[in-house]
This record gives C-alpha cells, sequence and structure tokens, in this order.
C-alpha cells in the first residue's frame, strides 16, 4: 500500500478503473464492513465478528467463502450480488488522519488518500471505465465528490462499529461459535461429474467465528436496553443474527461450484 | 425397632451442657485474619461462591494488620490459577497487566541428576500424551527413556529422545520462549497447558481491590490484640486495637508464619518433615532485565546446587531469583557466593542487588481445621517452592472450604474432620513427591546429595511405590484419592526425566502396541512442528495483552 494525499496537481491525469475482479484482489474469504451496511447485507451475506489475528481485536465482517482465496459472489463479470459493500466499492480511496487517531473524524481532521499501488490506478489510461479524478479545469468531477463522499461516511461508519463492538464486548454479548459444514468436494479435474457420479462430500469445522449471545441478549433489561434501543444497538445485533441464515446459501453457491 | 424415625435427636440431647455453642447455630460471618495471597485468595473464593448462588445471611470479612509486611512468597502458580480467579469474576487482562504476571509453561531441572553444565530435564505442565492409554504404555516401557534431555536436536529414533521431548510439545515451546497461546485465545483459554509467574506483592493488592469493590468483602486494617473463646472452646470474637470486637462463626487464619488462631491460640502442633526434606533457609533477590524487552523465560527455572537449589522466575517487570539450601550443609555465607555466581552472567554488578534472608521451617500443623477455626497458607505449614505448591494449597484450601461450608455449627465437626483427613493426605503426597526430586540424584558432590538418597530419609509410602514402578509405570491406579495433587504423568516426568528405569515387561511388546506409540510420537513431533510456527515468544504476547487486551471470549 502506497497511500497519497490526493490533489489535483499531481494527480490531475490520474485515472481510476472501476470494475470487479479477482484482478483488483477481490478474491478475498471474507470482507470488513460496517454496522450501517447491516440492512442491505443480510439479505445476502452471512454477518459476525472475527478477530484480528495481531491484536486479538474484534472486527465486523461479511463472510465471501469457506477458504481462503474463494469469494463466491465474484464472477468473471462481476458480483453476482445485489449488494457489494463499502470496503470493495471504496477502493483505491482512503480516509487519511491528520492529529491524533483517537479524535473523532472530521472534515477537518481527516484527508482523501489514493493508494497508488493500485491496480486501479492508471496514468491517463484511455480505458473506457477509467474514471478521471479532475477535469481540464483542475475541478474535482462528479467520480471523486461521489467517492469522496462514500469514503467520509465509511469512515465514520467504521468508528461507530469499532464502538458498537465494544459495547458488545463490554456487556458480555459475544459468544463464539463453531460451524460445521458439509461440502461437495471440489473434483481435481474441474470438470462436471456424469450424472450417475457420487458427489463426494466432506464435514469441515471453522472456529474463530463470533456471534450474538442471543441469551445475554435477550436478558438485556432497564437502562441498558433503552440505551441499545435508542444507539441502534439492539437492531444490529437482531441484523446480525438473522444474517447468519446465509451461510445456508453460501453452501449452496459453494456446492453449485464443485 | 419402630417404624417411626426419630429426627429429634438434636432436642434430645441433655440440656446441661447449655453453655456450648448452640449446634444449630447457623454459619453467617466469616472471618479472615491476614491480607496476605492466602487470606485475599480465600476471602475471594469465598465471597464470590456465596454471591453467585445465596442471596442473604452471609458476609465475610478480612482483618489486616497494618504493620505486617506479607512474606510474599510463591511467585509461581499451578494452571488451577487459571479457574480460581475465574471464578471470583477477574478479567485475566487486568490481573495480567497489574501482576506484572508472565506465562509459565512448567520447570525445567538443572543440574540435578548429574550435576554436569548440560544436565536437565523438563517438568512441562502439559499431560504426556495419551498417558494411560495401554497399549502406549506397554511400549513406552521398553523404551527405557535414556537421561538424555540435552540431545533433544537429534530427529533419529525414539529411543534418542527424552520422555518429555517424546510425549509433549512443551519442553520445545519453552526452550523456544514461546507464549502458551495467541492474542485471538480468549482469556483463560490455552493453546498450551499454562500456569503464571506473578508478582506476589501486587497481586494480594490486586486481589484486595476487587474483593472490596466486586465482591463485598468487609476489609478491616487494624491489629488483632485479643481472642474470646466460648465455653465450648470455640472462637467467639477478636479484639482489635481500634475496632470494636468482631464476631464470627467460622474464623479462617491466614496470618502467615505467625499462626495466630491455629498455631498460637489453640496450640496445634507443628510437624517438621525436615527428616525427609532438608531445606531450611532461603536467600531471595529481585533481578531487573537488562531492558524492558528483554525476553521472558517460559517456565521456572530450577538449578541445583551444592546443598540446596536455585530458583528463577521471570515476571513481566524483574526476575525473582533466590536460593533454597540447608543450613545444616552449607553456610549462609557460601550459599549467598553460589547465588552470586548464579547471578553474574546476567547481572552487571551482583553487589548492587538486595540480598534477602527468610527461615523456613518445613512440615505443617498436625490438623488444619480446629473447632471453629481453619488454617489457610502459611499458617498451615510450608514446603520449599520447588514445585510450587504453596498458593496451589491455598486455592484447593479456599475452595474446598467455599464448596463444603458448613450450615451450622453442628456439621462444621464433619466437613473439619474431612478436610484435615484430605490435607494431612495432600500434604503426605506433595513431600513424597519432593523428596521424589532428590532421591534420583547421581550427584556425590556434596553430603547433602548423598544424605538425601539415604533410605531413612524416604516415605515408605515413596519406596513402596519406586519398588513398584521398576516394573511398571506409574499410573493413576496407585494414587487413591479422587482429586490427587499431583497426577501419575508428573511422577512420570521427574522419574523419566532423571533417569529412572522400568524394566521392560518379559511379555514383550505387540506390533499394535508399537504402532499406537509410533503414532503418538508423531502426532507429538507435528504438534511441536505448527506450534513452534504459530506462537509468538513470552514477551511478545506480554506486549500484545498490555496493548490490546484479550476478549473474554
Amino acid at each position: 500500500m502506497n497511500n497519497v494525499i490526493i490533489d489535483s496537481n499531481t494527480h490531475k491525469n490520474i485515472k481510476v478503473c472501476t470494475g470487479h475482479g479477482k484482478k483488483f484482489g477481490e478474491n478475498i474469504h471474507f470482507v470488513p464492513v460496517i454496522a450501517d451496511e447491516l440492512r442491505s447485507l443480510m439479505l445476502e451475506f452471512p454477518c459476525c465478528l472475527l478477530k484480528n489475528n495481531h491484536t486479538g481485536q474484534f472486527g465486523l465482517h461479511a463472510l465471501l467463502g469457506f477458504e481462503p482465496g474463494e469469494n463466491l459472489f465474484l464472477t468473471d463479470h462481476g458480483w453476482k450480488s445485489q449488494y457489494i459493500p463499502l470496503h470493495i466499492r471504496r477502493q483505491p480511496f482512503m480516509v487519511g488522519r491528520i492529529g491524533e487517531a483517537t479524535d473523532t473524524p472530521s472534515a477537518e481532521n481527516t484527508v482523501l488518500t489514493i493508494d497508488m499501488d493500485s491496480l486501479r490506478v492508471k496514468q491517463a489510461a484511455d480505458d473506457e471505465n477509467a474514471q478521471a479524478l479532475f477535469d481540464d479545469k483542475k475541478q474535482p468531477t462528479s467520480y471523486l465528490t461521489s467517492m469522496s463522499k462514500m469514503v467520509f461516511e465509511l469512515s465514520q461508519g467504521i468508528q461507530r462499529t469499532e464502538h458498537f463492538i465494544q459495547v458488545l464486548a463490554d456487556n458480555d454479548l459475544i459468544e463464539a461459535i463453531q460451524l460445521n459444514v458439509t461440502l461437495n468436494k471440489i473434483s481435481a479435474e474441474g470438470e462436471s461429474h456424469s450424472e450417475d457420479a457420487k458427489v463426494e462430500t466432506e464435514t469441515k469445522n471453522f472456529d474463530g467465528l463470533y456471534v450474538i449471545n442471543e441469551k445475554k441478549l435477550a436478558s438485556l433489561s432497564g437502562d441498558l436496553l433503552a440505551q441499545f434501543h435508542q444507539n441502534g444497538y439492539l437492531q444490529a445485533c437482531h441484523l446480525m443474527m438473522a444474517s447468519m441464515g446465509q451461510i445456508q446459501k453460501l453452501i449452496q453457491l459453494r456446492n453449485s461450484q464443485a | 425397632m419402630s417404624k417411626t424415625i426419630n429426627n429429634n435427636s438434636l432436642d434430645n440431647q441433655p440440656i446441661d451442657t447449655q453453655l456450648h455453642t448452640n449446634p444449630t447455630k447457623p454459619i453467617e460471618n466469616i472471618v479472615i485474619v491476614g491480607g496476605g495471597t492466602a487470606g485475599w485468595i480465600t476471602a475471594g473464593t469465598l465471597a464470590a461462591k456465596l454471591k453467585k448462588q445465596h442471596d442473604k445471611n452471609f458476609s465475610v470479612t478480612l482483618i489486616e494488620s497494618a504493620n505486617v509486611a506479607p512474606i510474599g512468597v510463591g511467585e509461581g502458580t499451578w494452571p488451577t490459577m487459571r479457574r480460581t480467579l475465574k471464578n471470583m469474576g477477574i478479567r485475566e487482562t487486568d490481573f495480567i497487566r497489574q501482576c506484572h504476571v508472565s506465562f509459565k509453561q512448567g520447570a525445567k531441572f538443572c543440574q540435578w541428576v548429574t550435576g554436569k553444565k548440560d544436565d536437565f530435564y523438563y517438568h512441562p505442565l502439559m499431560l504426556p500424551e495419551s498417558a494411560g492409554q495401554d497399549d502406549v504404555s506397554a511400549y513406552w516401557q521398553a523404551i527405557q527413556f535414556p537421561y538424555m534431555a540435552h540431545s533433544s536436536h537429534s530427529n533419529n529414533a525414539a529411543d534418542q529422545q527424552s520422555f518429555s521431548m517424546l510425549l509433549s510439545p512443551q519442553q520445545a515451546i519453552c526452550e523456544a520462549g514461546l507464549a502458551p497461546k495467541l492474542i485471538t485465545t480468549a482469556e483463560y483459554d490455552a493453546i498450551a497447558n499454562y500456569a503464571y509467574h506473578l508478582d506476589a506483592g501486587c497481586f494480594s493488592e490486586f486481589l484486595k481491590q476487587h474483593c472490596i469493590n466486586q465482591l463485598n468483602v468487609n476489609h478491616v486494617v487494624d491489629d488483632v490484640i485479643g481472642i474470646s473463646n466460648d465455653d465450648s472452646g470455640d472462637i467467639s470474637c477478636l479484639t482489635t486495637k481500634q475496632h470494636s470486637d468482631i464476631y464470627g462463626d467460622l474464623f479462617i487464619d491466614c496470618s502467615g508464619f505467625k499462626s495466630l488462631l491455629l498455631g498460637e491460640h489453640y496450640q496445634v502442633p507443628f510437624k517438621s518433615c525436615q527428616d525427609i526434606l532438608f531445606v531450611d533457609s532461603a536467600i531471595a533477590v529481585q533481578v531487573p532485565y537488562e531492558d524492558e524487552n528483554s525476553p521472558i523465560a517460559s517456565h521456572t527455572i530450577s538449578t541445583a546446587q551444592t546443598a540446596g537449589w536455585i530458583w528463577d522466575i521471570g515476571l513481566s517487570s524483574r526476575r525473582g531469583v533466590g536460593h533454597v539450601y540447608a543450613s545444616k550443609y552449607i553456610s549462609e555465607q557460601a550459599a549467598t557466593e553460589q547465588l552470586k555466581q548464579y547471578l553474574s552472567p546476567t547481572v552487571a554488578d551482583v553487589e548492587q542487588l538486595t540480598f534477602r534472608k527468610i527461615d523456613i521451617n518445613p512440615g505443617h500443623r498436625e490438623k488444619f481445621w480446629h473447632k471453629n477455626c481453619v488454617a489457610v497458607g502459611l499458617s498451615a505449614g510450608f514446603l520449599e517452592p520447588l514445585e510450587a505448591s504453596a498458593l496451589l494449597l491455598v486455592e484447593i484450601s479456599a475452595n474446598m472450604i467455599a464448596q463444603q461450608l458448613p450450615a451450622n455449627r453442628a456439621c462444621m465437626d464433619i466437613v473439619a474432620e474431612r478436610f484435615n483427613q484430605t490435607f494431612l493426605y495432600r500434604w503426605d503426597r506433595i513431600i513424597d513427591f519432593l523428596k521424589l526430586h532428590y532421591m534420583l540424584t547421581q550427584r556425590n558432590d556434596s553430603p547433602f546429595w548423598v544424605d538425601n538418597r539415604d533410605p531413612k530419609t524416604i516415605p515408605q509410602s515413596l519406596q513402596t511405590l519406586l519398588e513398584l514402578w521398576r516394573y511398571q509405570l506409574p499410573s493413576d491406579n496407585d494414587f487413591t484419592h479422587a482429586t490427587e495433587v499431583f497426577p501419575a504423568a508428573s511422577y512420570q516426568y521427574v522419574l523419566y526425566g532423571m533417569g529412572f528405569k522400568t524394566q521392560a515387561p518379559h511379555w514383550g511388546i505387540s506390533t499394535q502396541a508399537k504402532d499406537a506409540a509410533t503414532a503418538v510420537f508423531d502426532k507429538v513431533a507435528q504438534d511441536t512442528a505448527q506450534l513452534q510456527h504459530n506462537l509468538v515468544s513470552n514477551r511478545a504476547l506480554i506486549n500484545l495483552i498490555k496493548q490490546y487486551g484479550l476478549q473474554r471470549v
């Protein structure tokens, strides 16, 4: 990653490819999401908490596949889901922070940056799908304006989501689950099975998934419950809980490929 | 015989002993004397259990003198401490941050067998893989486990390796200085079984805050200046200097070596075991690390000397080191000199360090629960810290009191009798197990080691087991209690670590048994490689926990 602050002089000729695919590194089996997205995500993706391997801290994620490199929603022609998570759509832009990392992000302490190492970034490419950042008068294009808005919303959403997760952890509302799923074995040749051929299956266990502890959530009462309701945390919990049913869809997607 | 069962036996007792404590008097107020680790662990264990399961008619009060400094022994724990703390509702993250904790995965015994430089063996905390499986046992027995811990780099056939290397990945983890878990592992969960090294002074203070703020333990800072009995001989109240008399139904003596209630007040005799375990003195010293990111050993290091041994415990903040020795065999001056020599390779100027002498009297009270008073911790007894049994005994004593807390005075004597039997048995087993470390030595460099092998100094119970183990492996069948302090696995680690020979069975070894054993060895080797790859260093994990904390799940 090589994130630099965007300015109209340095980046006047830069264009950004907006397509999707493996080539942009979208073949990942989970993606970080924000709580604000749960309403859309829960219709298609299982959403749960995963721990960061380096810090042990929880992060909210949508599951896309069962093993590294496997994004069951990604096809050669783009995503087959109705909704594409913000973290994917924001590429290659990101918010950069000026000053203390603990401050609430605002227009004053944040800047828009671009990852110059991203394969999406082209120097004056005439690619049809590539979008310019600035027009001839060095004014931001509508593309850049809309990306900027998205990225700043995402940045605030990330902080709200971290706070939401902290409250979940403080109130002991997170529990570990072990996922046991039966998957069809992917045939080595990649050819379709003849009709009478038996599909071989294997049972896989997945650790490291964390979900809302429904019993403890149901036993919340009084002021805490009221706070959860007012902050939208209660709704977010229920959206997360409902989303886990999409595991079945993920299994189907996987088995239809095998 | 009458068909009516008479349930009123208590009412039928003659009334002429009316001065005695009312036998149906409920146990409500528990008073603990002493605010060291023993006092606060006991207070926390009792208060947490009562608070969790009950809702009225109980109180836990701890009286602590402002003038008595805690001894602060026992900087090493057992894995049981994880459950003890969890049961009190303590966050492991808070404990690790505030008590300068590091992870302990076992003990490394250096120079206990031959006394040579490369002489060491491990007593890891993980049980040997598949311990107790019959088909595997037969093959282990045939292997003979040569004493060659230092040849651990050989990846040759099984007969090239030590018992602990063949059957547990933990020795390799310790030698590499790795942590027993990851930052993503939940609090108190383990990948490799672990205990703690902790700063005893910080630990008392930490437990105190938790007990007072979270568990409603009453805290009285005052000196006990009088003890009053009722007519039955029970303690009725303690008189303090500044506070009024403090009444209670059960008194727990955690007053340390002073043994204020059980020893001084009740004069329950002390049973010395110095005829078995010769060590009676200690010189302790706190040693700074070179810098704040110096590696932390993943295990307690115990290095034998000419008339005792040196403990070396790595906390996150400093090392705690000390020489325990038998004063009959070495002078204080010579013992201090040996300690300085031990330290000199890792300490710039040993003369700058402060050495503290502690007299120890190995042994225990003839009983621990007398009338309405029970002793926990040093007031009950003390043994050299060779297997970190001090805090363990506190934990299991507090647990038994909490789990079997008598509802009234009448049933207290039954519980007391059971407690005394259980703990006399446990002290004897610990004494046996400690003696095992001494009696298998091959050292002849001082009368201390020679005398330790003299059968007159070895308990009969231990001699009997050793006779049996010449022909069969230690098994849990050799120990009769449901909850033993040391499992047979611990005996196996020490016996075979020290080169003890159990004869190969004259019935030979079946192919099945050989295959089963080989599969076990392969699994351990695989686990070892995987753990070495995944785990970070003890220091690195402690730093991550300080920065981010562990999650509860």
